[in-house]
């Protein structure tokens, strides 16, 4: 914390500009983190509060148009590209999607304040024809409400950041702690993805040649293959495998009304 | 997906790899029908 607003207050506004940037166009730097050290700078009296927060807004925006226009042209293979960099990518674009299916365009208001979500929005209004002027609008709103929070956070606890920095310096045991408490995080994190593969193992996965061999066999009658993918529907052009049907992930409780009971279900999501 | 439909009592599986291994091995794909399509929310 310290490092950063001592470099924030050698480096400036270059600084804010670039990691707002590098946040909106989906690389894992901490954007929140410069915004309150950018705030506290501009309470100490190193950065013009007007200049910090008119040079967050614009990288923002900046790195948001370029996601937007891409996912308008790239659809879902933007959107795929972007989820295989997060931490869960099978859930990436479903969450965000469903995001949009609760708020609509309201979404873009309260996107950035949700892990996941804030990189994914551009892309998806995008791919979902938003009207580039609205979704500018909209965006110019998200951007300066995310960007005020955590500026002003900044701005009015800089002293309180300020002493919490010096506890930091003068407490070095404080670093064991951290250690400890992140090795801790850790533990749990394996423990999750223990518990999310022990999820996998009892679902049967069957190849792609054994199905196949069903579906030319006399059992194809008792075969029902599902696409519940929803990113894949972002595009056009999108293909599906022969035969398959389609159910809205974010609406099975109604879809499964419609499936049989007495069929081997396949659902492929990828 | 395939674990909620089993805790509903349908008899699921997961294809693995999905419609990119599908489409890997030259099994037969077909275009999303546009009814399909339609379902999407859009802001246009």
């Amino acid at each position: 914390m310290n490092n950063l607003f001592s470099l924030i207050a050698h480096h400036e506004y270059v600084l804010i500009f670039a990691v707002v940037l590098s946040e909106a166009i989906g690389l894992p730097v901490p954007a929140a983190l410069a915004l309150v050290a950018g705030g506290a700078a501009a309470a100490g009296g190193t950065l013009s509060l007007p200049r910090a927060l008119a040079t967050a807004v614009t990288a923002m925006l900046i790195g948001d148009t370029l996601l937007f226009i891409l996912g308008r042209y790239m659809g879902w293979s933007l959107l795929g590209l972007l989820c295989r960099l997060s931490v869960n990518p099978e859930s990436c674009v479903l969450r965000s999607a469903e995001s949009f299916y609760k708020r609509g365009k309201t979404t873009l208001l309260i996107a950035k304040f949700i892990p996941g979500v804030n990189t994914m929005a551009p892309p998806l209004a995008g791919s979902m024809r938003m009207p580039a002027q609205q979704f500018l609008r909209l965006d110019l709103a998200g951007a300066s409400l995310y960007i005020l929070a955590y500026g002003g956070l900044g701005f009015l606890f800089r002293d309180f950041l300020a002493a919490l920095t010096r506890g930091f310096q003068a407490a070095s045991h404080v670093f064991g702690e951290v250690l400890f408490v992140a090795a801790i995080a850790y533990i749990f994190y394996r423990f999750f993805l223990y518990n999310k593969n022990k999820v996998y193992r009892v679902v049967p996965r069957v190849q792609v040649e054994e199905l196949a061999r069903k579906l030319e066999s006399d059992e194809k009658e008792k075969v029902m293959i599902l696409d519940v993918r929803s990113h894949g529907y972002y595009d056009a052009k999108a293909e599906r495998i022969k035969g398959s049907l389609r159910i809205e992930p974010n609406n099975l409780s109604e879809e499964l009304k419609s499936l049989p009971k007495d069929k081997d279900i396949y659902v492929y999501c990828t | 997906m395939a674990l909620q439909l089993r805790e509903q009592g349908f008899n699921a599986f997961v294809i693995v790899g999905g419609v990119a291994a599908w489409k890997k091995a030259g099994k037969p794909l077909e275009p999303v029908p546009p009814s399909d399509l339609v379902k999407l929310p859009t802001f246009a």
